[in-house]
């Protein structure tokens, strides 16, 4: 029994954090949202670089061949930095699925940027800037789509309305025959859950530097028992949060029997999590936090659009529910 | 990570297992906020302390088995999947004992471990006042020097178990001119010395489990202090991490009450009501959540991690998660949940006993200011 992170995971999350306050700061995140593209070539090839995007697939298709456990870190980190782009597409959905194909040595250097669209919405996230897209169908060459900008709230994160492009069939079966999509689907769950922790965790501190900042009253708002009440509850959500959403990578990792139920837990726990802190870090902020200006915007739609991504509250809390009170 | 038992656990756990099934009473004791229920569970903790289970993570010379932090967990699951009862020395056991390893003389060990190990002796905190409450540091009983003695005066009130327990630990103003945690002293005060008066208060469950306590010119010997006169304030601080944080309320023990709230729920819910389900469910997750939380925290104090503002998280909680799941189990019973002393009076009292958790052991805002001063770094209010 040991619940922690061996070193290399902990090192390899601290490398990540450290690029990230350097080359996905507040102002590159806007910068992408006002571009209209939401996504940042340039970063995205730091991270296949570093190996990031290829952590779940194996060697020999260029990635790193860790397992859950190795990335649910790096995830809250990108979430910490609300990294723009199909990250959890590509690491946690789209590549492992695609491990040993051709497409995945592409995928891990970071040159093929894939998608995936499973929640059955009509729109796909990132489509404009992938090049191909995993879906239940099979896999979406996008070479020669039409992409239509279907108008997401979260500008790192473009939802798209495919017309065209060739469907890649997986050997002569749809992508829901041939692979396990359910497990796909867990991944995508543990891989959110873990960013909207490092999303939260992220606007805890921006509303705790603003409550340090900014006086009224004579007196910083920070010292008001109503704010800092609104802030312990929302860590006190966060932090009651991960243990729930490691122990699901470690489930996806060594697929134990609970999988699905501990994947649903985590995934349940971190929306409540991440949702009460976006409403707390912008209550803090009163009317600043309402603009387009402050930056605490792009971590809050960020969560509005993953809360309800691979899975809403409700649906997760209605399996683990199946799960713990069938007898 | 590996969240599997390793094979010196798996039998630690069916040590623990076995003992508890040839051990615990087969029918649940009486409250131990009664006189007959005191007096049973003082024998059942000779009994668990005879089979050295009474303080597992104690060290063996002390009449433990110096378990570590989880194999301390894995007893208390056996604990609570066995059914046995609560702990009448918890007080002395988890929150003093500690306290001396820390702080005491080599002759405070000797003098007081075995015996509150065996619960010979039960001890009492006697820290509140009537108006020292949150504000602790506003204490104004007096201990006063008088050669190798400190005369106590002054009134403590709250003690849990102090009706019947043998002695308390209490802390006192030892320097008239000192203010707020300066000039406090942490003195072990046996209850039947005279000058001592114990008067019980019924609790909101009516029975008497806790008391103030009035000190009227009480001499104890100056053996009695713990750790260093003026101190007093520290040395109760000292055990505050894992005592306070992780000890006082083992995950264990709202894993087996959320097991039983779906047992409640399977036989008593109408499945159909899916709101309810979801509840039952939500309070699940938090009690296991709460589990893999501590295994967390005790995994990071093993590798020499010390835990500090834990261990307010985890007061607010597993209190609030305890309300949740008592009102819960009420729900589902419904107008049956008016017995106070009916088929499920474990409920009933359950949920009365819940109410006092976001209350005792420092409450719940004032955690929540902790939290926000020490974690979250803002600014220091009123
Ligand atoms: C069942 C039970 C067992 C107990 N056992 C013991 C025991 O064995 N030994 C012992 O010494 N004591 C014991 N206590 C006492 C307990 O520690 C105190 O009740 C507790 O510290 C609160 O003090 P108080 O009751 O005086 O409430 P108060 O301090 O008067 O608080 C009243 C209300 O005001 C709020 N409040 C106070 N200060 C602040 C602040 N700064 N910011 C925000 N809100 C504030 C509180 O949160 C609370 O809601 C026990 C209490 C209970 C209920």
């Amino acid at each position: 029994m040991r619940f922690a992170f061996d070193e290399d995971q902990r090192l390899f999350a601290d490398a990540l954090r450290k690029m990230l306050a350097e080359q996905c700061t507040a102002s590159q995140v806007r910068a992408v949202w006002d571009d209209g593209v939401g996504h940042d070539p340039a970063l995205w090839a730091r991270l296949a670089e570093m190996g990031v995007i290829g952590m779940l697939l194996p060697e020999t298709d260029g990635g790193l061949g860790g397992s859950m456990v190795d990335a649910v870190l790096l995830f809250r980190e990108l979430g910490r930095a609300i990294v723009p782009g199909p990250v959890i597409e590509s690491m946690a959905i789209a590549g492992p699925v695609l491990a040993g194909s051709k497409w995945a040595a592409g995928i891990a250097s970071g040159e093929l940027v894939a998608t995936a669209e499973l929640d059955g919405t009509g729109h796909v996230p990132h489509a404009s800037v992938a090049h191909v897209v995993l879906t239940p169908e099979g896999l979406l060459d996008l070479a020669g789509a039409e992409i239509d900008d279907a108008g997401g709230i979260d500008g790192g994160r473009r939802l798209g309305i495919v017309r065209g492009g060739g469907l890649v069939d997986h050997d002569g079966r749809s992508t829901a025959d041939a692979v396990d999509l359910d497990a796909a689907r867990d991944r995508a769950a543990v891989a959110t859950a873990a960013y909207l922790i490092g999303a939260s965790e992220a606007m805890i501190d921006m509303a705790g530097e603003y409550a340090r900042q900014r006086h009224q009253f004579g007196k910083p708002i920070g010292s008001f028992q109503a704010v800092k009440h609104l802030l312990a509850d929302a860590l006190l959500k966060v932090e009651f949060a991960k243990a729930p959403t490691y122990r699901a990578a470690w489930s996806v990792a060594t697929g134990a029997a609970d999988v699905a139920r501990d994947v649903s837990m985590a995934k349940a726990l971190a929306n409540e999590a991440a949702h009460a802190t976006s409403r707390a870090a912008m209550q803090v902020h009163g009317a600043i936090g309402y603009t387009w200006e402050a930056d605490l915007q792009l971590w809050m739609k960020k969560v509005w659009a993953l809360e309800r991504a691979y899975g809403t509250t409700s649906w997760h809390r209605r399996r683990v529910s199946s799960a713990v009170l069938s007898s | 990570m590996d969240l599997t038992a390793t094979p010196e656990q798996e039998t630690f756990r069916a040590e623990a297992r076995n003992w508890l099934e040839a051990n615990v009473p087969a029918e649940p004791l009486p409250s131990f906020d009664t006189a007959e229920g005191f007096a049973l569970h003082r024998d059942w903790e000779r009994r668990l302390s005879d089979g050295r289970w009474s303080a597992v993570s104690w060290p063996e010379e002390y009449g433990g088995r110096g378990a570590d932090y989880l194999s301390w967990l894995i007893f208390e699951e056996e604990y609570f999947r066995a059914g046995a009862p609560g702990r009448v020395n918890q007080n002395g056991i988890f929150l003093l004992g500690p306290t001396i390893m820390e702080v005491g003389t080599a002759e405070q060990k000797a003098r007081f471990l075995p015996t509150m190990a065996s619960s010979e002796i039960v001890w009492a905190q006697a820290w509140s006042e009537p108006d020292a409450g949150s504000d602790m540091a506003s204490i104004r009983s007096t201990a006063t020097r008088d050669g190798d003695h400190w005369v106590l005066d002054g009134q403590k009130i709250w003690a849990s178990r102090a009706v019947w327990a043998d002695w308390c630990f209490g802390i006192f103003r030892s320097d008239p001119d000192s203010e707020r945690h300066r000039g406090l002293t942490f003195i072990l005060c046996p209850l039947d010395a005279p000058g001592v008066t114990v008067r019980p208060i019924r609790q909101l469950d009516g029975d008497t489990g806790f008391a103030e306590i009035f000190f009227d010119g009480v001499r104890v010997p100056v053996e009695n202090t713990l750790g260093d006169e003026g101190r007093g304030w520290y040395v109760a601080m000292a055990t505050a991490g894992f005592e306070r944080g992780v000890s006082l309320r083992s995950p264990a023990r709202f894993t087996e009450a959320a097991a039983r709230l779906i047992e409640l729920w399977r036989t008593h819910a109408d499945p159909a009501d899916l709101a309810l389900a979801d509840a039952v469910t939500d309070v699940w997750m938090q009690a296991e959540g709460y589990r893999l939380h501590t295994y967390q925290t005790v995994t990071a104090m093993l590798d020499g991690t010390p835990i500090g503002s834990e261990s307010s998280l985890n007061k607010i909680f597993w209190s609030e998660m305890d309300v949740r799941l008592h009102e819960l189990a009420l729900d589902i019973l419904g107008p049956e949940a008016e017995r106070m002393h009916g088929p499920h009076e474990r409920w009933v009292d359950g949920f009365l006993f819940s109410l006092s958790g976001p209350i005792y052991a420092g409450t719940n805002e004032v955690q929540r200011n902790i939290i926000a001063d020490r974690v979250l770094a803002l600014p220091k209010g009123v």
